[in-house]
């Protein structure tokens, strides 16, 4: 047992008068990753701002807080100064606005240097492209004068880790560090910082939603819900042995694979949507006065087809494709090249005014990520619900409307009343229930979901999950699924197709694919993706039974993903 | 950066040339024959159409706003009907009373106004911000001229520290010029500094509102060390954006504080030009302003990409 | 600027007047703008005194109480006189907005809803618009069409296209990427009604702020014109002509320009506040609690 580096101690916080943390307790020792867990609101983030005493105005903690054998609480704003950056370094969740956008990275790490030690400009420099080095960043191919906007978001967020850790401090917290990432990015930055503890022996305070996250990076443990601790502990074994009723509760969730009686059902041979040869190219960036770079193909080459009432989940890393691609299949935008059709009917031929293309916009519907951006705050639910309404052949009446719109709500588990209520009224998980009813009022054939649940906490998730399954039983609905999930695409798809650099390289049945990856890309997909109990099986030693998935041959000959395959 | 400033200078000359065409057909269209109204009245209809000849008024429009814009391109604004000298001499008079009033005032309200965002930012919610808010609010809504007449009656008619008016010239020496254009310059200055000290102070504090900043705070860097170094240059861009459009305002707002003070300037010259129908000094001294004006967004836009790397590689 | 719509959410009347009832800038704003409003409208009936008589044995008088700001040169009741000119003023400015929004808010939805060329063109316009330093073309404009109410408006209207335009265009194109817009053109709703339906209520707060800062450059800009002369005509009065008119008299009677002055400043301090007060109660960043 090494001595603690933070121990904080009956921490309350209120903000503005409302309380957000209540008595929390929590040690963290060097050279341990301690996970700081828990949904949104659960004021894990805040946990965390107020060791760094970054809170925002009109905050109010009172307990204690020792760092070493100072309280943090009451340390001078001067003495808080000369800790932060030196002894105790943080990480944040978004990359992209984490760091200034007119200093160059090397200015950026070796500010804190300079600053802390007096170091004189080169030698900080040199250090700084040492630390950098060190985080992934080698000088030859990152030199210290690049600007942030040039390095792409892992990149950028291993900066970030570089200006934490560049005095070596003795705590580090990383809040979220790889949320904002996708899973290969993850995976790789959770090396980093595993690497940094080890060399360093530093403490790390690790705060994720994911328990997969967790389960294979930390040591200790303490599970936050609503500002109040509810289970600390070593990680490995609250996570195996989930005695707290909400440990267990969260593990499920994470877990949750829906009641689905169309999960068995065989596929139909004929395609609901069909998309062959499809071609997408952006313009290149401007590099002259009339010339442009090479232009970017971001979906490049791709043919699949959705047969009816089947769910299609499409993966890949950020950046592959999948939301353009998504976009072009709901003919919101036009393909560079090849064919898309749905029902017979060759929409990305069609102009919105034909009356072919109401036809099949009213088949086909989507549902998107974000609950609060995907409604218009301005509008009753009954009009929002309603938007597609307008595509019926001949223009319902008032009740037949009210009727329609109470249905779907029912359908998806909301109440009738809610017709009258904004949007804001609700919360993230009733809000992407409220999309969904709009996307299924018109009885479509087809649904395309672009990344439905990942803005929502587990447990939200795996009701919205359940919702779905249901809405397939029920409805034969097709699904088009695009997640980076792979928990959520093995609990929701029947087939899944694997997209890398604008291509499908690999299409399956969804749980022998993911278990059998043979192309690169899906291999690396699967193999970063976090999974609890694979994590909790690899900390406990017996591993034996069940390879690393790294271990398999990349070489076997790749699937070739098929129009139509499954 | 190249091909960004390419870019820009390519759209100043088409602006330029846009401008140009929209100053010499709107003022076309004008009623009124310039020809007889030089003449006036009683001229004989001979005698006119001898100087329509003259003065090229036969030609075709086109014809004639070529040979204009391809004389303003080697310098040439024409000659004024009025006067008889060139549109160029009488600008060049004037400008020289215009252009360091406007630049006088632009450095007086840049140098109130910044110090006074800066510091109401970094101590937000203070008495003294609200303090200096409240005056900027008042700033904001005093009609220059107005403020222009305050200060005459103040220190030159009553405590007769500088003169009412007029303009002794350059010749005399650089001080009397300068006292002649110390009222106008805070006049025009004052309300531009009070928006400006807003401007400044809104984008900082949307600045220190961003990631980075915190990013910043956990290295351990003050509050204060903070703002100068990080907030500062990216607030810059609003506060650019803002100065360039004052320049323009300032340089039209000569325009009448001249006539609150008797300066002959670009404004006055425009005045007489105007009721007098001397419309090749009027579209002359409109394209330098406009032209001015589109250089110093120019400016702004280079200065921009100085403040802005992404926007170097555009 | 784009979160200020993103966020916008609906118009609860209930939390709007909670929201100003708390907010002093609003409130101060609010009553200034409605007294001026109400001393325009009343002018229309009643003056204390008639504004066109002149009676030279009552001139230059200092404040009394039957003459609160004094009176003028002729003798006329300043008071009166600045009645009469608030409605000239709000007249001016507050249809020089209309024309503003009126062309600039369909122009600028337009641009961002197409896009492509249409959008190129219409930036490049309104640059050129802009190089136009306002006063003087404002005053070129007058000086051409001669001097007069409604060309001072239309001058100033159209500075005011370019302005709303450019806000409606940036504002409309930070939300057509927006969920809820790929959702309305997934539901095959073409632009115009989508423009109408979603991007319209969206920007209206920002519109409305706007149009408060336009009135109040609009008001400035009246006076500067009568100012010097290029404004309303006699016998119409307007407190930019009395500015002029004081201008005379600066060294014999200085109390002539208070009270036009004043009445400026207070006038466009109130909107100023109202504009100010509005962002704030109408801005959601602020209203939500997250």
């Amino acid at each position: 047992m090494t001595a603690p580096i933070l121990t904080i101690d009956k921490l309350d916080l209120a903000i503005g008068g409302v309380p957000i943390l209540r008595s929390i307790d929590m040690v963290v020792e060097a050279g341990k990753v301690h996970a700081l867990v828990g949904e949104s609101g659960s004021g894990k983030s805040m946990t965390a701002l107020t060791a760094m005493r970054l809170l925002p105005h009109g905050a109010d903690a009172a307990g204690t807080l020792r760092f070493g054998d100072e309280d943090l609480l009451t340390a001078t704003e001067e003495r808080m100064c000369a800790l932060r950056g030196d002894d105790i370094g943080m990480v944040f969740q978004e990359p992209m606005t984490a760091l200034n956008p007119v200093k160059t990275i090397g200015e950026q790490v070796a500010e804190g240097i300079r600053w802390h030690t007096g170091a004189n400009r080169p030698d900080a420099e040199a250090r700084a492209a040492h630390m950098l080095e060190r985080v992934g960043l080698p000088r030859a191919r990152f030199p210290l004068d690049r600007y942030p906007h040039e390095l792409s978001g892992g990149q950028r967020q291993r900066v970030v880790i570089a200006i934490a850790c560049a005095l070596r401090p003795k705590l580090l917290i990383a809040d979220e560090p790889t949320t904002a990432l996708d899973v290969v990015l993850q995976a790789q930055i959770l090396d980093l910082l595993r690497e940094l503890v080890a060399e360093d022996g530093m403490g790390l305070v690790l705060i994720s939603h994911d328990l997969g996250v967790v389960a294979g990076m930390a040591d200790d443990i303490t599970i936050l819900r609503r500002g109040e601790v509810q289970e600390a502990g070593h990680a490995v074994g609250v996570l195996r042995q989930q005695k707290h009723p909400y440990t267990q509760q969260l593990a499920e969730a994470s877990a949750h694979v829906p009641q689905w009686a169309g999960r068995t059902k065989p596929a139909d041979h004929w395609g609901l949507l069909e998309v062959q040869s499809l071609v997408r190219d952006y313009p290149g960036p401007r590099t002259g006065l009339f010339s442009r770079g090479e232009p970017f193909r971001a979906v490049d080459n791709v043919s699949f087809s959705v047969p009816p009432g089947r769910s299609v989940g499409l993966v890949g890393q950020s950046g592959c494709g999948k939301s353009t691609l998504a976009r072009i299949v709901l003919a919101l935008d036009k393909p560079t090249a090849g064919i898309v059709s749905f029902d017979g009917m060759e929409t990305s031929r069609l102009n919105d005014h034909d009356a072919q293309m109401a036809l099949a916009r009213r088949e086909m519907q989507v549902v998107f990520q974000d609950p609060y951006g995907s409604f218009n705050p301005r509008q009753t639910v009954e009009r929002l619900v309603a938007e597609p309404l307008h595509l019926e052949e001949k223009p319902l009446s008032r009740t037949e409307r009210r009727e329609r719109i109470a249905f779907a709500l029912e359908e998806v588990g909301m109440p009738a009343d809610a017709m009258r209520r904004y949007p804001h009224e609700f919360s993230g998980g009733q809000r992407q229930r409220l999309a969904i009813a709009r996307a299924i009022i018109t009885r479509p054939k087809l649904v395309v979901c672009d990344e439905p649940v990942s803005a929502l906490d587990v447990s939200i998730r795996a009701q919205i999950l359940d919702l779905f399954a249901k809405l397939n039983d029920e409805l034969g609905l097709a699904y088009l699924f695009i997640t980076h999930d792979l928990t959520v695409a093995r609990a929701i798809t029947h087939e899944v197709m694997v997209m890398d650099h604008g291509r499908i390289v690999e299409r399956g049945p969804t749980g022998e694919l993911l278990d059998n990856p043979q192309t690169e890309a899906a291999q690396r997909l699967v193999a970063a993706a976090p999974d609890l109990n694979r994590a909790i099986e690899a900390r406990i030693g017996n591993t034996m039974l069940h390879l690393p998935l790294e271990g398999r041959s990349a070489t076997a000959e790749p699937r070739k993903a098929k129009p139509g395959a499954g | 950066m190249l091909a960004y400033t390419a870019r820009r200078l390519l759209i100043v000359l088409v602006t330029l040339l846009v401008a140009s065409a929209i100053v010499f057909f709107v003022l076309e269209i004008v009623p009124g024959d310039p020809a007889r109204l030089m003449l006036g009245l009683n001229a004989t209809e001979d005698a006119v159409r001898a100087l329509r000849e003259q003065m090229g008024l036969n030609e075709p429009v086109l014809t004639r706003y070529l040979s204009w814009l391809s004389g303003m391109a080697r310098g040439d604004f024409g000659e004024s009907l009025t006067y008889s000298v060139p549109v160029t001499e009488l600008i060049a008079d004037r400008i020289v009373v215009s252009l360091p009033l406007a630049l006088l005032a632009l450095g007086l309200s840049t140098a109130i106004a910044i110090p006074v965002g800066i510091f109401t930012a970094a101590r937000r919610g203070t008495r003294a911000d609200t303090a200096a808010m409240a005056g900027t609010q008042l700033g904001i809504a005093i009609p220059n001229f107005w403020f222009a007449l305050l200060l005459v009656y103040v220190f030159a008619v009553t405590l007769q520290w500088v003169p009412a008016g007029g303009f002794p010239g350059w010749d005399e020496g650089l001080w009397p010029g300068l006292r002649a254009l110390i009222l106008p310059a805070i006049a025009l200055a004052l309300p531009q500094a009070a928006i400006l000290a807003r401007v400044a102070r809104s984008a900082l504090l949307e600045t220190l509102a961003e990631d980075y900043i915190r990013t910043a705070r956990a290295k351990g860097l003050p509050a204060n060390i903070v703002l100068w170094r990080h907030a500062l240059r990216n607030a810059m861009i609003p506060v650019l954006t803002i100065l360039g459009l004052q320049f323009a305002f300032l340089l039209a707002g000569t325009i009448i504080i001249e006539n609150v003070f008797f300066l002959p300037g670009l404004g006055q010259l425009v005045f007489q030009a105007i009721n007098q129908r001397d419309l090749i000094v009027v579209e002359g001294v409109v394209v330098l302003l406009v032209g001015t004006v589109v250089i110093v967004n120019f400016l702004v836009d280079l200065a921009y990409a100085w403040a802005d790397p992404r926007l170097r590689r555009r | 600027m784009t979160d200020h719509l993103v966020a916008a959410e609906h118009e609860d009347w209930r939390l709007f007047l909670k929201k100003a009832r708390a907010n002093r800038s609003f409130q101060a704003g609010a009553a200034i703008t409605l007294l001026i409003v109400f001393i325009a409208a009343v002018s229309l009936i009643w003056t204390p005194y008639d504004v066109a008589k002149l009676s030279i044995p009552d001139r230059l008088q200092g404040p009394s109480w039957s003459h609160w700001f004094g009176t003028d040169h002729f003798g006329r009741d300043i008071f009166s006189m600045i009645m009469e000119g608030s409605r000239n003023s709000i007249a001016v400015a507050l249809i020089a907005v209309g024309i503003g929004i009126g062309i600039g808010v369909p122009l600028g939805c337009w641009a961002a809803a197409r896009r492509g060329w249409i959008d190129e063109v219409f930036m490049r316009t309104s640059d050129i618009i802009f190089a136009f330093p306002a006063l003087l073309s404002a005053v070129m404009i007058t000086a051409i069409f001669g001097p007069g109410a409604v060309n001072a408006i239309i001058a100033i209207g159209i500075f005011n296209i370019p302005v709303f335009a450019r806000v409606a265009r940036g504002a409309a194109l930070s939300l057509w990427p927006r969920e809820f817009i790929l959702a309305a053109r997934a539901s095959g709703k073409g632009p115009a009604r989508i423009t109408a339906e979603h991007i319209l209520p969206n920007i209206a707060n920002l519109l409305l702020v706007q149009g408060t800062i336009q009135f109040s450059l609009g008001i400035l800009a009246e006076a500067g014109l009568s100012y010097v002369g290029l404004g309303a005509q006699p016998p119409a009065t307007s407190w930019g002509r009395m500015l002029a008119e004081a201008q005379t008299m600066m060294a014999i009677a200085p109390q002539m320009a208070i009270a036009p002055g004043i009445a400026i400043i207070v006038t466009v301090l109130g909107l100023n506040l109202l504009g100010d007060g509005l962002r704030d109660v109408l801005d959601p960043k602020l209203r939500r609690e997250r």
